[in-house]
């Protein structure tokens, strides 16, 4: 795909304490693209993620999303992302009311919200899921929800975090589907999976900073 | 500043359902302002027959501290609901997933005060009931709309309070801690269960200064003497126009300091 970019990285550095957990990342995303960022643990992985994201501001460098500084509320319309699954919804809630409650947050009408969930929910099969309290539903089925939440508003950025870790074959499946029907998106993921990394385009190890 | 109220209400939604999935909890926190209510009744009937100037319009002691326990819901809920929710939503690991929307400073501190202020508010209504059916509270002088006007006007001069909790709970995790001290010592120097003059001249006039202060006279005076309430609610309106721009300018400064720092995925 060609196109602006919708994500621009430049000489990306992240540094806590004194060390440098990322130094000196470039990157280009164009829609369609699909990268994923490999790495030892500690490699940066996720804070590259969440430098993008604009949950963590980089020590040096830039980094935008559809031109617009990441962190930005602009940026973050259009950045759909998924980190840390396990510990990011609100237990007491069904899946569908977490679900329900982001598309709130996204600025996404009642009316709106509800198709766009009920959408996903059909095209993920995740109408068990949605049904029961988060508590209750196991790590796999939570990660399937995350995956749900970042598809939320029609992002054009998707940031996954290891999405697929705790997936069986089939959920990994039904995601890698939804991804390739959504064309315009570019996508950047962080994982250890081979498979994964297998259907990417381009592959970047971030302990050869 | 524009609020988007299609976030505000998501939030308000969320906490509803949260709050009334505990079920016994949600009852308890219904009635437990009663216990307070009841402790001040028999303290006013320990002293039957004791008047006082001092107490302004309120007709009995008993009058005078059940605004102090009515109100003491509302002012919790707009002081320290904002950083006490904060520190939930680091614990569980939701405030990041929350920052990644793009959600303005300014939609997040009214969400997360939504629900709690209008329970709050109606639970306030809830003791007020009470304390006229059963425990005497004259409210045949009561102006209803200077009672709701000064909890409205109360909610927003109070408010500004909860949103700097929520700032220092951004930047040092546990300072909701702060607001509830801050709040406690406003409470007591602004007449909540005692009046004002028995204080010491210094603080006396320090209490002239309190938002709170204009919180208990307003909603005395609007329910036992069903006029003078106005100027307390101007008062209160005055210190919420000048504190809401600058105390949600502060908290979008601490958010982006636990961005430097990092931190904002921590607890």
């Amino acid at each position: 795909m060609t196109g602006e970019p919708v994500l621009t990285i430049e000489g990306l550095a992240r540094r806590f304490g004194g060390r440098d957990v990322v130094a000196g990342l470039d990157l280009d995303l164009r829609a369609g693209d699909r990268v994923a960022l490999c790495g030892p643990n500690g490699a940066g992985k996720t804070t590259v993620l969440r430098c993008i994201a604009g949950t963590v501001a980089p020590t040096r460098g830039s980094v935008t999303v559809v031109s617009h500084p990441a962190g930005s509320l602009e940026a973050r319309r259009w950045t759909g992302v998924s980190l840390s699954q396990d510990r990011s919804f609100y237990l007491r809630l069904s899946g569908r009311n977490n679900l329900l409650f982001f598309a709130g947050v996204r600025g996404i009408p009642r009316g709106e919200a509800v198709r766009m969930v009920d959408a996903l929910a059909q095209e993920l099969e995740l109408g068990a899921i949605l049904a029961k309290r988060v508590d209750r539903c196991s790590t796999g089925m939570v990660q399937q929800l995350a995956f749900a939440r970042a598809l939320l508003g029609v992002p054009r950025l998707l940031l996954l975090d290891e999405p697929t870790r705790s997936l069986d074959a089939e959920a990994t499946e039904r995601l890698w589907r939804a991804v390739e029907a959504r064309p315009h998106l570019a996508l950047l993921i962080a994982t250890h999976r081979d498979d994964d990394v297998a259907r990417c385009q381009r592959r970047i190890d971030l302990s050869c900073l | 500043m524009s609020v988007n109220s299609t976030v505000v209400a998501a939030l308000v939604r969320r906490d509803r359902l949260i709050v009334m999935s505990y079920r016994l909890s949600f009852v308890l926190e219904l009635f437990h302002g009663i216990v307070g209510l009841a402790l001040y009744y028999f303290i006013s009937k320990t002293f039957a027959g004791f008047s006082s100037s001092d107490l302004g319009p309120a007709p009995t002691y008993f009058a005078y501290a059940a605004v102090g326990i009515i109100m003491g819901g509302v002012l919790d809920a707009t002081s320290s609901g904002v950083g006490y929710r904060i520190r939930e939503e680091q614990v569980t690991g939701t405030l990041e997933a929350v920052s990644t929307a793009p959600v303005t400073s300014l939609d997040l501190c009214l969400g997360l005060m939504g629900f709690p202020f209008l329970f709050a508010s109606a639970r306030a209504a809830f003791y007020l009931v009470v304390a006229a059916i059963l425990m005497g509270l004259d409210v045949g002088s009561t102006s209803w709309p200077g009672i709701v006007l000064v909890f409205l006007a109360t909610g927003a001069a109070m408010a500004p309070i909860g949103i700097l909790a929520g700032a220092a709970v951004l930047v040092m995790k546990r300072g909701q801690l702060i607001s509830g001290t801050l709040v406690f010592l406003m409470s007591i120097l602004a007449g909540m269960v005692f009046p004002v003059s028995v204080l010491p001249d210094g603080l006396e006039a320090l209490s002239a200064l309190i938002p709170l202060r204009y919180a208990f006279d307003g909603a005395r005076q609007a329910l036992f003497a069903g006029t003078g309430w106005e100027g307390d609610v101007l008062a209160l309106v005055a210190f919420a126009v000048v504190l809401w721009p600058l105390s949600v300018l502060l908290f979008g400064r601490a958010g982006a300091w636990a961005r430097r720092a990092g931190s904002l995925s921590e607890y």
